[in-house]
């Protein structure tokens, strides 16, 4: 495979330092509106649909996408576009079920829902699986970032007398340093500020490479008679061969990982949480899957289709066995002039760093809900200020997200072992999500769903995955599908789906079963001797779960201490906790929407259309959070007394920016004027003279 | 020109095996009520559902028709 080195001028390189400090300038100017940990994790529940859709553009262009789609669509042609066309079965789920929920229950993560809807214990187990998930993602985006600077870079570098030799782990553990320092200081606001701009950067730098290409190659016409017609269908063949497949990247892409992406990326999830209302949440959903995945499928993978085409024409340009992980690079360079080759590097490299810092700042916030306030409650008695609290939490949030950037790059060092970022990506995704996924959606879309069968999915549901990796054949071979043995990386793909089955096949049994699960919980409490009992059950399966690790006996043992196992560790789990499906349901699953509506608002919901008004603010010393509008202004607005409103700043282009949430007041009887309190305009940035815009949430 | 498994088989598979988690998601949120359909944005959000659906198979009709015969 031939690697390339040195690529670019000192022109391009001028050009990049130049991009990378207006971007961090940029993002920084945004860092003042983090007032508190919401602000720095949440952007404040206050922002339009547009910013967030172009920003969540950055987030799943950028990640890892130019480099690794690039490579397929050298190597496969169209079908590298078909992992962002298959994301749509699971938004009905998505906007009518998940959505609602995670803005009306106001959880944080997605380990505190797992506490809601079951118990402390769930969610320190979806911690632990959530952050692997995580931290994995981050060691992704880092692998990707090395993989598309190394081609800029010389061998060796000499710096004041030192020689260095250039190497993978070496340039991540740089670029490593450089991302941690700038999320440590920017926060939410910032991250999606940075990628607004760079979701417009992004699509621009895709098309122009698009462009050029064709214009290098001799126009449409050409570069569409060049490529056979094998490259141009836009799936892949059906199951062959085992590096890129239909069938095995539908289940680990199309299913498990638009589940993932949707339900339990906490970097998506918290700028659907920065939207001002659930109807803006749907619009950013759905334009960004309608419109904006299928325009940056062209803008991710054209660079590929150009090589190949490229590469046929003329092999001494690009030969075909250049490494396909460079080809992005490779051909921005051939096509484009000193200065456009910087713009477009520069371009790709800040959105990898977004991408890499939005989910480090999402690891943060997770570590913050999931790990620091349960710990420090159980720790120390001691209570303090709200803002003491806040100082406390935002300096702990910056120590963690230097430690998951530290671990982060250790992540690189399996997932650099895969021939592709592709490969290594699919591999990660389907071993890493099915649990949590398939933990997270039974919960949401099935109310009978217990915390048992979630202990139980987290818990047998691995150890049946592990004895998948140990044992390709026979147990992922049943699910292939024809799907080709590769003894290197087997059933890289074609394993979520066994991985999902065996979930599910673990949380429906155990569903189903609950009540007679109860019946002999009940008579193992009649017994003096219960507490013993039920630690030695607990004892016996975490045995049990270290013999199916550690693979010390055979398949069929194994198999059969894995259904002893799974009938331990319901027993035991029904035994220690105390679940409730009426309570832990309440709100929580999509059968109690209006449920949890109520609940966020805390009182009856207002559901009538109103107007949007303009109206001037005035301000009211007073401690509640309570905004004054006029009787006739309340009566467009189709507002009454106690009900949600949400003001912002009425120029548009702002996004919501500078807006605040608050609670009608008692009316008054000057139209077009509201009074707020100081906090309301601090929170806003209300600017004086400036008119303001207001609506009725519910 | 190329085979079955290479054309339509992977389209047949996306949308039947796909379309059983689409559909399912739209008949699961109808009987939980979390589409209130005397709502108009609701009712516009459920037609929105619908055209996505229909929209991406017929991007891929167009795409694996324009792959084979232009």
């Amino acid at each position: 495979m031939q690697a390339h080195h040195s690529l670019g001028t000192s022109t391009d390189w001028i050009v990049m330092v130049v991009y990378f400090i207006a971007i961090m300038v940029f993002g920084s100017y945004f860092s003042k509106y983090n007032r508190t940990t919401t602000d720095f994790f949440f952007g404040g529940r206050r922002f339009s649909w547009w910013l967030i859709a172009m920003s969540i553009v950055a987030t799943g262009v950028g990640s890892h996408s130019f480099i690794k789609y690039s490579a397929k669509g050298f190597e496969a042609g169209f079908s590298s576009s078909m992992t962002y066309m298959n994301d749509w079965f699971f938004v009905p789920f998505f906007i009518f079920g998940w959505l609602p929920i995670i803005v009306y229950t106001r959880i944080r993560s997605i380990p505190e829902y797992f506490e809601k809807r079951f118990s402390p214990t769930t969610r320190f187990l979806a911690t632990i699986l959530l952050l692997l998930y995580m931290i994995g993602y981050v060691g992704i985006g880092f692998l990707t970032m090395g993989k598309a600077m190394m081609p800029l870079l010389p061998p060796e570098l000499t710096i004041l007398g030192f020689h260095f030799e250039v190497t993978l782990m070496g340039l991540i553990i740089v670029i490593a340093v450089i991302v941690g320092v700038y999320i440590t200081y920017g926060g939410q606001t910032a991250v999606i500020f940075t990628d607004l701009a760079q979701g417009f950067v992004l699509i621009f730098a895709g098309i122009l490479v698009f462009v050029l290409g064709l214009d290098y190659v001799g126009g449409f016409g050409v570069f569409w008679d060049l490529l056979p017609t094998t490259w141009k269908l836009p799936l892949a063949n059906f199951n062959t061969p085992p590096g890129f497949n239909f069938v095995g990247i539908f289940w680990e892409d199309g299913i498990a990982g638009s589940v993932g992406f949707l339900f339990m990326n906490m970097g998506l999830i918290m700028r659907f949480m920065a939207t001002k209302n659930v109807d803006e949440g749907r619009k950013a959903a759905t334009f960004n899957i309608l419109f904006m995945l299928p325009l940056s499928a062209i803008v991710v993978g054209n660079a590929g289709w150009i090589a190949k085409a490229i590469s046929i024409v003329n092999p001494s340009v690009i030969p075909p066995d250049t490494n396909p992980d460079a080809i992005f690079v490779v051909v921005a360079n051939i096509i484009s002039h000193p200065g456009v080759f910087g713009f477009i590097m520069a371009a790709l490299t800040a959105a990898l760093m977004s991408s890499v810092d939005t989910l480090l700042n999402a690891t943060a916030a997770v570590y913050i809900n999931d790990v620091h306030r349960p710990a420090k409650k159980w720790l120390t008695k001691k209570t303090l200020n709200f803002k003491e609290e806040d100082k406390q939490e935002l300096s702990a949030a910056r120590v963690a997200t230097a430690l998951f950037t530290v671990l982060g790059v250790l992540a690189v060092i399996p997932f650099s072992a895969f021939p592709t970022v592709y490969e290594a990506h699919g591999y990660f995704h389907s071993t890493l999500t099915p649990p949590l996924v398939v933990a997270i959606f039974l919960g949401v879309f099935w109310k009978k769903f217990t915390n048992a069968s979630v202990i139980a999915t987290f818990v047998v549901g691995v150890a049946l995955m592990v004895l998948g990796m140990y044992y390709p054949r026979p147990l992922i071979q049943i699910f292939a599908q024809g799907t080709p043995y590769d003894a290197a990386h087997p059933y890289v793909y074609i394993g979520a789906l066994y991985n999902l089955f065996v979930c599910v096949l673990v949380g429906v049994i155990t569903t189903v079963t609950r009540d007679q699960q109860r019946k002999i919980v009940d008579s193992i409490k009649q017994n003096p001797n219960h507490k013993t009992i039920a630690s030695g059950i607990t004892l016996l399966s975490a045995a049990i779960f270290m013999v199916i690790v550690f693979n010390l006996f055979s398949l069929p043992v194994l198999l059969i201490l894995s259904v002893i196992m799974l009938f331990l560790v319901v027993i035991s789990s029904n035994y220690y906790s105390k679940y409730s499906e009426e309570t832990h349901t309440e709100g929580l699953t999509v059968w109690g929407i209006a449920k949890a509506k109520e609940m966020f608002k805390g009182s009856k919901v207002n559901d009538r259309d109103g107007e949007t008004i303009k109206i001037n603010f005035r301000l009211k010393d007073a401690p509640e959070d309570l905004m004054y509008f006029s009787k006739n202004d309340m009566i467009k607005m189709s507002a009454e007394q106690g009900d949600l409103v949400y003001v912002s700043d009425a120029r548009k282009y702002l996004g919501g920016l500078k807006s605040v949430h608050s609670i009608f007041g008692q009316p008054h009887n000057e139209d077009g004027i509201v009074y707020v309190t100081q906090e309301h305009i601090d929170q806003g940035q209300f600017v004086m003279d400036k008119i303001l815009t207001a609506e009725k949430e519910m | 020109m190329p085979t079955f498994s290479q054309t339509w088989l992977p389209f047949i598979y996306l949308y039947g095996v796909g379309g059983i988690f689409f559909l399912s998601g739209m008949i699961i949120v109808k009987r939980a009520k979390a589409v209130n359909f005397e709502r108009k944005r609701h009712r516009f959000w459920w037609n929105v559902t619908i055209f996505g659906f229909f929209y991406y198979m017929a991007l891929h009709v167009f795409l694996i028709v324009a792959a084979l015969y232009f």
